[in-house]
């Protein structure tokens, strides 16, 4: 169909960026393309062009938001400008940190939308409840403003005990209105879901990152070992555009070079293996020491902000802040004493690398869980005391009550009987109010303790914040002082300070990464408490982003040893989802095991935080929902439901793991195959070289008996290397001058070889490998301006590809009667023969050329249709030829079975299989409609002839074949050829689905012209070689006049038929 | 449908187009003119594009020119200029990739890499650095390890196998 063509030609325009071509000539296809597509698109019905022209503006649109929305990607630019001058590497550790600020994002969107905004619009407004008004002697303190030392002092009295202590910044904040505002939003559900929330998203978006990452690159060929060949090809960062950089690079990649060679060489490192031993033993001590350092530090300085905490009722400025403070110190430092460290042990760079990393992320994780652990220790004593406190209130209340009873009791017995009612009642009232005050009491002394939630929160974010304060420090001064001091200092120094000891700070992507994911951790850690802490972290990784960039493009050079670790690799990622893991749990535990606090925060009053779920269940759904949370909930339910996620996670296990062995076969299949291609290949080029006769050698064996047809089978030959080309042009679409060019190859060296060959045989190649060269030059020549009309063809390779097949066998069966037929027939089988094979070599290419081989091969009466001056006359014959090189060697099987009688029924099926590949094909391209309607009444005529022959056809295999000739309408021509009685039905019948076909007529009128000319030429060499071939049995006249009277008979036919 | 978006819609093709225009135009502007209709025969030299901040730092820098210049020697038109851009681009695909690396680094033209051209290439982005013998340990084991059909050298598709396969070929 038309449909079919447009889909092809849509092919080619989606396909063309693939292509290794020049643009010049990229463009010129594009735009021939997409002329067709807007030419015929239109030409389909009219919804389907509104539908195209709406899919079309449809894109259009998506595309110019797509570009819209890159251009509000954040940084784009910077790190485009770092890529380039630092190389990919440094890169990805600001995208890694600008996907890191993507996460945060949306989790400040989380918990401002569904927390901190209900909380503030709807909420208790500040200073009606308790938990939300400041105690008065810390509303003093928070107010003095002295000097500019006490700015600081009030600045981190802010945080801890002023204001934003009591602020939605933290957990105590928010109350514990079941529901607040006039919508009756449950603010203690939200939070509580919302906190679950945050890492639930992070879990899924780092999971499918992960999984987007591994599916890009392609991990199962990781093992594979190509060390060397990616050392070499690979090894060069195209994106790097700096001569520091560059010269880096080059060092880095001499280096690995080198490394590997070593590797290979197996050349230790000349020191004694019990030193290095020894030293890595103390190397690791060391590494060990500090870690536990830090964390014994770290505990102590907790325990001791506590106690502080406890006596004194002031603390400066550095008691308060002294333990993130040092724990901000140890992650500063230690990194670089491991660094160190590892030159101790003398390592492979890269291994080092690996342990560095590794002892970092151990740090890292060592101190936010050594605190995040003190600070649990700190709320169980502190949550002990709150009720240890209560108790005392309580037994104190008993004793209040109790001795104003007894007060009561002994003032009052004097009293008469009369008023012992009212006595009891004011007794009532007395001691109501006693509780009232006592309650009181204890409410002002509780209020003393600060809820552990939003201690918890405030360390974290305290804790982030002198992170963030060091940070900035260390770039400034680390990096650029550093950075100054090395340029401006090095004239007046007596070394090179740009290349000896301090040269410039190195960006350590590897370090730095890490220190990112630490950050990340502790914002997961204190999330749940501090719901406003991924807020202020989006903006620290603003200003981290704005600040790093600076930094390594004004005072750093690339790191020398790159960590590969890139956008396709999951190793950061690994390391973040490991540090969200773990950063949950401490959260989790802490939410699972403790008490909230009793007065303050949205779960107070409850005994554990998540009853907020079973209590809105409870409360607020239908009883059938409780009651079927219950049944899920209970053992029955989920001890099963566990059971099934471990079959799940097994058989999905078992299942990766199989198809990891069907990968590692399919890779050595892939080997295998590589080298079988290749043999093929030069199989096929030795042949080539080779002369004629070992081409034959093959056909020889099967038909030995004459010269002849040892002759002939020089065909199948070539049939076998159009084949072999035929695989390759439609595998890879590749273009069609390299195809050309390997048609021609194998026809010239053939003909070369044919003029070897002996005798009569001789005129047979030598017309065949012209014809087979004309056929490819008439190709080459117009089938540029044809090709549009019959690109609908080029979809059906592969069933052309199962007919060759299916032809093959049949050509050697029919070669071998054919030394005792009249010539005529051999000549003309031949020919189709000959035309099939070579046509096939062009079909492979091009199916305009593929057309026009077939006319070309056709026999020299159809050629002579093509001489008619009408232009639809012209079509006709056309269409004819296409499809008749195949009806002579359909038309020998009869022969065959007249002859050899055991042939046949093979031969027969064969032919089966045959026409059903060729009945599908009929593609009308009925854009052109008068030519159509030729073709149209062309067509029914044809198909009642083919009625006729089809009814005929099936008997005829064992009847007289003689009689076909009569029945056919092109009675005159059929006669006249008495030689080729059996052709003529078949071509006629043959004639019949190419001519559903009518796609030539959509040939443009001015190709017409053209291939008329070049029909002639050819004509000429067939009558040529039918001269030749006639000599060894019919007389030249003969034939000659049968194809003159045929064409001419042809040719009113058709005359009348238009 | 709306094929045409798969290479570029064509204001994309413009915007690139005349952006990279103005970066060819902005390395000779006295040799190239604005007014491209009657497509004038400019050639920029090889000197000129060696020594744009993309290519100045490449080791490579001449090769590239080489492949992707017409006349085979670094002379570009805007044509090639176009190619080139489109081929290094992010956005082209990685076969296409494949294929033009496969052409730098086959410095003799003959559609194969053999040792020679090894070397050039390990001598280049080392700075000659290394000594003949690494060299030649380093090029041998490439073969060794790309070589899929034997025959001492690497084809075409020997490196795209190799070279799709690589963690940082993507990028």
């Amino acid at each position: 169909e038309l449909f079919q063509n447009i889909q092809v030609q849509k092919e080619i325009i989606a396909n063309i960026r693939t292509k290794p071509w020049p643009i010049r000539r990229k463009l010129k296809v594009l735009k021939q393309a997409r002329e067709i597509v807007l030419k015929y698109e239109g030409r389909l019905t009219r919804t389907r062009g509104y539908q195209a022209a709406g899919a079309d503006l449809l894109k259009k649109i998506s595309r110019v938001l797509y570009n819209i929305v890159v251009l509000f990607i954040p940084w784009e630019m910077r790190i485009k400008k770092i890529e380039s001058h630092f190389g990919s590497g440094v890169a990805s550790y600001f995208i890694f940190l600008r996907w890191l600020f993507g996460i945060n994002i949306v989790l400040t969107i989380m918990t401002g939308a569904f927390i901190v905004l209900p909380e503030l619009l709807a909420g208790a407004p500040f200073g009606t409840t308790r938990s939300k008004t400041i105690p008065k002697d810390h509303l003093a303190s928070a107010q003095d403003l002295d000097t500019i030392w006490s700015l600081g002092a009030r600045l981190s009295s802010l945080i801890f005990t002023g204001y934003l202590q009591y602020s939605v910044l933290f957990y105590g904040y928010y109350g514990n209105v079941r529901k607040i505002g006039s919508a009756g939003y449950r603010l203690p559900l939200a939070y509580f879901m919302v906190g679950m929330a945050v890492f639930a998203y992070s879990f899924i978006t780092l999971l499918r990152k992960m999984a987007k990452n591994s599916r890009m690159s392609l991990a199962g060929a990781s093992d594979e070992n190509y060390t060397f060949c990616w050392r070499v090809f690979c090894a060069w960062d195209y994106l790097i555009g700096n001569p520091e950089a560059a010269e880096s690079k080059g060092a880095a990649i001499v280096n690995s070079i080198r490394v590997s060679i070593s590797c290979i060489q197996q050349t230790q490192i000349n020191l004694s293996l019990a030193v290095l031993i020894s030293l890595r033993i103390l190397a690791n001590i060391l590494v060990l020491l500090s870690l536990t350092g830090s964390i014994y530090i770290i505990y102590f300085v907790v325990d001791r902000s506590q106690k502080l905490e406890q006596e004194k009722p002031e603390l400066t400025l550095w008691e308060k802040n002294e333990v993130s403070v040092v724990v901000s110190l140890i992650t500063m430092i230690a990194p670089s004493a491991f660094e160190l460290v590892a030159q101790l042990e003398m390592y492979h760079p890269r291994t080092s690398l690996r342990f560095q990393l590794a002892r970092v992320l151990v740090l890292y994780l060592g101190n936010l869980y050594s605190l995040i652990i003190a600070l649990l220790d700190k709320v169980n004593s502190m949550s002990s005391a709150v009720s240890r406190n209560l108790s005392d209130s309580t037994s104190y209340l008993a004793t209040i009550s109790q001795s104003t009873e007894d007060n009561l009791s002994t003032i009052i017995p004097d009293i008469t009987e009369r008023q012992n009612s009212t006595l009891t009642r004011t007794l009532l009232e007395m001691q109501s109010l006693l509780n009232h005050t006592v309650l009181y009491e204890y409410n002002t002394r509780s209020q003393q303790d600060p809820c552990w939630e939003t201690y918890v929160g405030q360390e974290m974010l305290k804790l982030s914040i002198i992170d963030m304060i060091f940070t900035v420090a260390s770039i400034l001064l680390i990096d650029f002082i550093r950075g100054l001091v090395v340029r401006y200092l090095s004239d007046c120094c007596c070394w090179d300070l740009e290349s000896k000891f301090p040269e410039y700070g190195e960006f350590k992507i590897a370090e730095n990464v890490l220190h990112l994911i630490y950050n990340q951790g502790m914002i997961w850690m204190g999330a749940f408490f501090s719901p406003c802490l991924p807020a202020f972290n989006v903006l620290k990784l603003v200003g981290l982003m704005y600040l790093r960039s600076w930094a390594v493009l004004t005072c750093n050079v690339p790191h020398q040893q790159v960590f590969r670790a890139s956008r396709s690799n999951n190793f950061y990622l690994t390391m973040l989802l490991f540090m969200l893991f773990l950063c949950m749990l401490p959260t989790i535990f802490a939410i699972v095991r403790y008490r909230p606090s009793q007065y303050c925060g949205p779960f107070s009053g409850q005994e554990k935080i998540y009853d907020i779920i079973s209590e809105t269940i409870a409360n607020d759904f239908p009883l059938w929902f409780s009651k079927v949370m219950s049944y899920v909930t209970s053992p029955v339910v989920v001890l099963p439901a566990l059971l099934l996620l471990f079959m799940l996670i097994y058989y999905l296990q078992s299942i990766a793991r199989s198809l990891k062995v069907t990968n590692s076969q399919l890779r050595l299949q892939l080997q295998n195959v590589s080298y079988s291609k290749l043999n093929i290949i030069m199989m096929y080029f030795t042949r080539l070289q080779a002369p004629e006769g070992s081409d034959k050698k093959p056909e020889q064996e099967s038909d030995i008996t004459s010269m002849e047809s040892s002759a002939r089978s020089a065909s199948p030959p070539r049939r076998n290397g159009s084949i072999t080309n035929f695989e390759s042009p439609v595998r890879h679409g590749n273009s069609i001058r390299t195809i050309t060019q390997s048609v021609s190859r194998p026809d010239i060296p053939r003909a070369a070889g044919a003029t070897q060959s002996p005798t009569h045989t001789y005129p047979c190649h030598m017309l065949h490998s012209l014809i087979s060269r004309h056929s490819g030059y008439l190709g080459s020549t117009s089938g540029s301006c044809r090709s549009k009309s019959y690109h609908n063809m080029a979809y059906k390779p592969c069933t052309r590809y199962a007919e060759n097949i299916h032809s093959d066998p049949l050509f050697r069966k029919t070669l071998r009667p054919m030394h005792t037929e009249p010539a005529v027939i051999t000549a003309q089988s031949y020919v189709g023969h000959r035309a099939h094979s070579t046509r096939y070599v062009i079909v492979n290419e091009h199916e305009a050329r593929k057309k026009l081989m077939r006319s070309n091969t056709r026999l020299p009466r159809h050629y002579r249709l093509a001489d008619e001056p009408t232009e639809i006359v012209e079509l006709y014959p056309r269409n004819v030829k296409c499809y008749i090189p195949r009806p002579p060697h359909r038309s020998h099987q009869p022969h065959l079975s007249e002859e050899e009688e055991e042939e046949d029924p093979k031969s027969s099926t064969r032919r089966g299989s045959f026409r059903q590949s060729k009945r599908p094909r009929p593609l009308s391209d009925r854009h052109q409609t008068t030519q159509f309607y030729i073709g149209d009444t062309i067509n029914s005529q044809l198909s009642m002839e083919q009625g006729l022959y089809g009814d005929e056809e099936e008997g005829d295999q064992e009847e007289d074949w003689v009689n076909d000739p009569q029945t056919n309408i092109r009675g005159p021509e059929s006669a006249h050829r008495y030689g080729e009685p059996y052709v003529k039905p078949k071509t006629k019948h043959k004639v019949e689905p190419s001519l559903t076909e009518s796609d030539s007529a959509s040939l443009a009128s001015s190709s017409d012209q053209q291939n008329s000319s070049t029909d002639q030429y050819i004509q000429v060499i067939h009558n040529k070689k039918k001269y030749l071939k006639s000599n060894a049995k019919l007389t030249k006249t003969k034939s000659k006049s049968s194809v003159k009277l045929n064409v001419s008979g042809t040719n009113d036919l058709v005359c009348s038929n238009v | 449908m709306g094929n045409k978006q798969t290479i570029f819609t064509s204001q994309q093709l413009d915007a690139y187009q005349v952006r990279l225009f103005h970066r060819y135009r902005d390395l000779a502007p006295q040799l190239v003119p604005l007014d491209y209709t009657n497509q004038p025969e400019v050639r920029l030299p090889y000197e000129l594009i060696g020594s744009m901040p993309e290519l100045k730092d490449n080791p490579f820098r001449q090769r590239i020119a080489e492949v992707f210049s017409e006349d085979g020697e670094g002379n570009m038109t805007l044509d090639d200029f176009l190619d080139m851009f489109s081929v290094l681009s992010e956005m082209a695909p990685r076969d296409l990739k494949a294929y033009y690396a496969f052409k730098i680094y086959d410095f003799n033209n003959d559609d194969f890499i053999c040792k020679s051209d090894l070397e050039k290439t390990l001598n280049k982005l080392t700075r000659n650095e290394l000594t003949e013998d690494e060299v030649r340990m380093v090029c041998e084991k490439v073969i060794d390890e790309a070589d899929l059909d034997n025959d001492g050298r690497l084809s075409l598709e020997d490196f795209q196998h190799m070279i799709v396969r690589a963690p940082d070929f993507l990028r």
